[in-house]
Parts: C-alpha cells; structure tokens; sequence
C-alpha cells in the first residue's frame, strides 16, 4: 500500500489525468510508431470474435517507458503492454509482467522465435515479453551534403577521427550540424545507445568487456573505464573541441520528426541511427514512402567504425528492439493473451517486419520469400552477424540514465574527469560500492 | 480577543459548515499528498525494481544529496535566475508598464495589444513551446525575416541564448497576468489624486512613484506572490522548449525532479527535491505575506 499510494498520486500528477483506466474487457498500451503493426492485429482479433479492445496509443518518443513505468507501478497500465526490450527485465523483476513460457509453449507459432531474442527479454529463466524485431545501428549521411562538401561516395569512414574529419568538412561546405551524435536526455534510450554505446563498443578492445557498460563475468557495473573516458572524449570533440556540430541540436522540440526533417534536407550531414531509419525517416509506418531508389539517391549508411586504438573493433553495433508483454494483472484473461496472439500472428507481423524494415527475430518470417526478396533487408542483414545486446539485467534502466546525464555533463562544458566522477558516484549510491568496479 | 461571533453567522452555522467542506477536503488532499511525499524523502524508493519492493528509510541521504551531488544546486541558480528576470522583473513591470501606458487610452491600439498578450497567456504552453522553438531555431523565424534580409549570419538562439529564450518565452506567457491585475488595482486610483498631484507640479513619474505605486502596493505584493510560485515551479513550457538543456543550462528544479524521479526512478530523491522546492517557495510566499501588512 505505501509504495501504491505514492506512485498512484505520482503517477496522476505527472501524467496529468492522460492515463486512460481500462473500460473495455482488454486494453492494449503501445506506442504509435508501431501503428502498423498494432492495429491491424486489433483489428483481427476483434474480427475474429474478440472483445472491444481499448487501445490506448501513445507517442513515440523518449517519454513512453517512464509513462509505461507510471503506470505499472501505480496499478494503472494495460493488459497488454509495448515495452522496450532493454526494461523488460526491470519490469520483470518488479513483479509487473506475467511470464509467457506457457503461452509460447501452447501457440503453434511459439516455436518460431529465435533463441537469442528470447534471452533478451527473460528474467531468471523465464520469457516475459514477445519480441516484435530486432535492429542494427549505422551511422547514415546525407548524400548531397556530402557531395557538396567534396566527400567521397561512398562515405567509409575507419576511425573516430575520419568521422570528425568529414565533420569539419560539411562545416566547412556550410553544413553547421555536421553530426548528430546522440546526447542529453531528449533522446532517452536513444542516447545511450544508438550514441554512447555505439562509440564505447569501439573505445577500446572488447576483451574482458572493457568496452561495455558492465562487466557481465562478475556482474559489476563499470564506473570509471579508458573506454568510458575515450567515449567521453569522442562527445567532447563533437561538441565542444572541434564543435562539428551544436549542443543544441539535442534539444529541438521534437527531435526524433525535427531531426529527420533537418537530416533530409542536408541540415544534419551524418545521424547516429538505425536500421528503422530506412523506413522511419520518412515517418515510421508511413504509407507514402519514396521508393526504395529513390531513398538510395538521398541518403546512404556506413557502418560505424571504432575509434582506431589498437585492439580496438574495426566496426561496432549493438541491437535493441521493442517488445509486447502481458500485465501481470492480466495473466489470467485469456482475450489478452488472444490479442498478443492476433498481433504476432505470423501474417500480420511479418508484413509489418518487411515494410518497416525491421529485422526479424523469428525463423518462419526470415525464410519467407516477401522477407528474403527485399534488398534492403538483404544489405543490412550482414550486420547481425556481429552485434551484441544491452546489458538487459535489472538496474540498466538507471545506468542508462545515468549515462545519459554523463553526456549532458560533456554538453555542459565540464571535464571528462568531472563527469566520469559523477558518474561514478550515482551508480555507488545506485548499486553500492562492492557493485561497481574501476579498470584500469 | 473578541470570539464571539455575529448572530446572523451563529444562525448560519450549519450550511456555513457545509460550505467549508470544499475547503476542508482541499487541505486535507494537499497535507496528504505533501505528507507522502516527506514521507519518500527520507527512503530510497525507486520506481521500478528491486526498490520499488524492497525500499528502506535512507534518513537525510537523499536531502545531503541535494548538496553533494550535481544538479541540485546547478538547477537552484537556474530557477532562481529565471524566476527573478522572467516573473519577478519580467511580467511584472512589463505588466505594470503597460497597464499604466494604457489607462485611459480607448484606441484601436489598447484592443490590439490586449489581444496580443492574452494570446500568450491562453495559449498551451506546448503549443507556445513549439512555437518559440520555430522562432528561434537557425532556421526559424528571426534569422530568416530579420537577420538573413540584413545580410547577418544566422543565430541558433538556442544552442548560445538558451536560457534568456526561455525567460522571454515565460514574459510573452505570463505578462497578460500581470497587467490585468494591474489594470484593475490602476482602475481604482481615483484620477483627481493623479490629477491633484499633476497640479501640485509632480512630473507623471513622480506621480507613479509617489502616488500610485503605494496606493496599489498590495496588488502589487500579492502579483508578486502569485508569479513567485506559478514560475519557481513551472514545468511544461521549458520541458517541451529544451528539455533542460544545451547541457543543464535551462534545467529548472522541475524539469530536475522529473528526470530524478521518473527518467532516473529515484522517487526518493525526486522527492527530497519537490520537498526542497516547497520550502524554498514557502518561505518567499511568507516574506511576500509579511510585507501585506499594512505599516503601521
């Protein structure tokens, strides 16, 4: 009661009388970039006899996990839930979500999801959210930016510096944003990942996970690294050595449709993205996409290259991905589970995974000839081959954040040395300090 | 002490009782909330995890905190500046300036400028939010109708100005406040004092200062207090222009509270900062309070 009191009254300040209560038999929570999906597996289920579904859509953008996590701690969410993938196990092990081992093992189509995008969203051995796709991350230009500033095509850069090379030539050819490098807390995940882990991963050599946020063999966060300095570093040089690009373009009013705009129209030369770019930048799910040529002429991707230390990756990625997960106040309502079923009915989630250029994580979707025919899933598919995940055990959702204040420390103008040891400090008081670990 | 109380209010005790129910239930809802939130302030309640479950008393850990770790005393300065040039200098003399240059006047152009400002302030604050971003961006309104035709470099106003955006946006948002409550106290300086005052030979800003700025010191007083509290804790037009940044340069109280407790979780923590904030505008709400008092 003491803790449901509280986060109910926090959860009707913050949000500001917009929690909708659940009126219908089955509500379904999800974010609205992934309309495509969702509401044609509403629509579904409902034609196939189900109950009126209250389908509450919510903006996509870095305010949906923390309105998600508001609701589910004040009693207040959904029955059927879009979570992203990296909280899965937070909300798990918070007693929030109803494992699905057992409705994965009763569904003809349970069969089908790999084993490594399952392992992304358990906890303790049990599967508590379905995997929708999965993704890589890239860095894309902007062609005619890149041609104006005399660039080769096409872009390939090897090192760090190569990109804050080709930075100072878009400044140069009049491009004042040369880079947008995800920073500050606007972002939310995307900070930390498609920005901060991406260059980390590449910051030092991968042995003995010094280039990661944790050192998974003895299950330590790393508060102070050389990789996590270089990161650091690599902002600075971003931001505030070389200034490829302004601060400010972290804090637009709507970054994820102002960035796009601005990218598209040769405003931002290089943008720190991902797979979904191919379809998102021309809105998630739009229906009036250019052609698959007609985006090729326009905007190209690299991979992201590693910092060029020795030891270090030649080229780093890291995948994510949303997921859909059941309430744990809804374990026992069977139209629940029979909507999640509509929603990742093999039909309706592998046209949603071609037109959303999303990369599967199921074997009978990636051996479907709609999948196995379009090229661009074809280029990016060599990608997968050498990925990694997030630290996705309990506790990353604040170190996430944590690292998100770290680059807003960097965009403030402190020192490396200053926001390393605030850094620190926050996951100590996090995590305690036998938790936390210095390499050296 | 006089206790008793008028024979028309005895007889009138039972719908008097009734009627401060409302009010009962007000206090009784604010003293419950804020009691909640005292009490999370010495945990460490988080919003998801192990410590949503498991929390523990943390004594004033999260309250030493607000002083040894960053933030805090960064967002204090923030707020501080931008409470006193937006709200306190801000809407009030440009409220008060206008409501004196307009007394009087019937003109078409009184119409327009009343129009104007209350725009601003009935205005969403996203809507104003986006607004202001497409008119300071490099590549909004400014730069391409004043700067650009004057053959200027474009200026991203928000990546060097942040925090003095945020402050005008806050004056263009809340003067129309201002200079209603000040048009109306002005409506009340009966014009022979003015008048007498003109005749006695006092130039028209002696008159305001003289005259006029005393007989409206209590309007004066409680807009003060009124724009204090509004701006010291507001939220949603910052949140949406700059989310707190470039950087923390424009990261108010509010906007760090919100990150600490639901983008960070740490409930205690956010907690010990909206109980920090409360104190902070309870003791500039009193000095306000104490200086209503007529001097004697």
């Amino acid at each position: 009661m003491f803790k449901r009191n509280l986060l109910a009254v926090a959860a009707a300040t913050f949000m500001a009388g917009a929690a909708v209560p659940a009126l219908a038999e089955v509500s379904i929570a999800y974010q609205g970039d992934f309309e495509s999906l969702i509401a044609p597996g509403i629509a579904a289920y409902e034609a196939a006899g189900g109950e009126k579904v209250n389908a509450i859509k919510l903006p996509g953008g870095d305010n949906y996990s923390p309105r998600i996590a508001l609701d589910l701690s004040a009693g207040t969410a959904a029955d059927v839930i879009m979570v992203d993938s990296y909280i899965v196990a937070q909300f798990a092990g918070s007693g929030y979500l109803a494992p699905l081992d057992d409705v994965l093992a009763s569904w003809d189509q349970g069969k089908y999801f790999m084993k490594g995008a399952l392992d992304v969203v358990s906890y303790n051995g049990k599967v508590y959210a379905l995997p929708t796709a999965t993704d890589v991350r890239m860095l894309w230009y902007n062609k005619d930016a890149f041609a104006k500033a005399g660039l080769p095509l096409p872009w390939q850069p090897k090192t760090w510096a190569d990109v804050i090379d080709a930075g100072k030539a878009l400044n140069k050819a009049g491009v004042k944003d040369a880079f947008l490098l995800e920073a500050g807390t606007k972002w939310g995940e995307g900070t930390t990942m498609q920005g901060f882990y991406m260059t980390l991963l590449g910051a030092d050599t991968p042995d003995g996970d010094r280039n990661r946020l944790r050192d998974r063999a003895s299950g330590k966060w790393i508060g102070d690294s050389p990789a996590i300095r270089r990161t650091l570093q690599f902002y600075q040089d971003v931001y505030v050595n070389d200034k490829i690009s302004s601060p400010a373009i972290n804090y637009v009013a709507d970054p994820f449709n102002d960035t796009n705009n601005a990218f598209l129209a040769g405003k931002i030369g290089i943008y720190a993205s991902g797979s979904w770019a191919n379809n998102c930048l021309w809105g998630c799910g739009n229906a009036k996409q250019p052609t698959q040529a007609e985006k090729d002429k326009l905007v190209g991707w690299t991979q992201w290259p590693g910092s060029g230390q020795p030891g270090a990756k030649a080229t780093t990625d890291i995948s994510g991905g949303w997921t859909v997960a059941l309430n744990a106040k809804a374990a026992n309502n069977p139209e629940a589970v029979k909507l999640l079923k509509a929603i990742f009915n093999a039909d309706n989630l592998g046209k949603w995974t071609v037109s959303s250029a999303s990369l599967t994580v199921r074997t009978d979707i990636a051996d479907s000839a709609a999948y196995k025919a379009d090229p661009y899933m074809s280029s990016i598919t060599p990608l997968v081959a050498d990925t990694t995940g997030r630290d996705t055990v309990p506790g990353y959702d604040k170190v996430s954040a944590l690292v998100q204040d770290m680059t807003t420390g960097i965009l403030d103008g402190k020192s490396v040395d200053d926001v390393v040891k605030a850094y620190n400090d926050a996951l100590v008081d996090e995590f305690g300090a036998d938790n936390v670990v210095t390499l050296k | 002490m006089n206790n008793q109380i008028g024979p028309w209010l005895a007889a009138a005790r039972g719908p008097m009782l009734v009627a401060m129910l409302p009010a009962a239930v007000c206090i009784l809802a604010t003293l419950y909330l804020a009691g909640w939130a005292v009490v999370f302030s010495f945990t460490n309640l988080e919003l998801t995890g192990a410590r949503s479950i498991n929390w523990a008393w943390v004594g004033f850990d999260n309250y030493v905190r607000l002083f040894t770790r960053e933030g805090f005393l960064n967002s204090l300065w923030v707020t501080s500046v931008f409470t006193l040039f937006s709200a306190i200098i801000g809407q009030t003399i440009f409220g008060f300036g206008l409501a004196v240059a307009l007394r009087g006047n019937r003109s078409v152009l009184r119409n327009i400028v009343e129009v104007s400002i209350m725009l601003g302030w009935l205005l969403p604050d996203i809507v104003a939010a986006f607004m202001w971003s497409n008119t300071t961006s490099a590549t909004g309104l400014i730069n391409n109708a004043v700067l650009a035709p004057l053959g200027l470099q474009p200026i991203n106003f928000i990546d060097q100005y942040a925090l003095p955006v945020v402050i005008v946006a806050n004056i263009w948002k809340g003067t129309a406040w201002s200079y209603l409550l000040f048009s109306a106290a002005l409506d009340s300086v009966s014009r022979e004092i003015i008048e007498a005052a003109r005749m006695d030979g006092a130039t028209p800003f002696q008159g305001i200062r003289m005259i006029v700025l005393p007989m409206v010191r209590a309007h004066l007083v409680t807009n003060l207090l009124l724009v204090t509290i509004w701006t010291f804790g507001y939220f949603a037009l910052i949140f949406a222009l700059t989310g707190g940044g470039p950087g923390r340069r424009t990261e108010v109280l509010s906007i760090l509270m919100v990150h600490q407790s639901f983008e960070v979780g740490k409930l205690g923590y956010g907690s010990a900062i909206a109980i920090a904030m409360m104190l902070i505008v309870g003791l500039l709400a009193l000095a306000y309070l104490r200086q209503l008092k007529e001097p004697k």
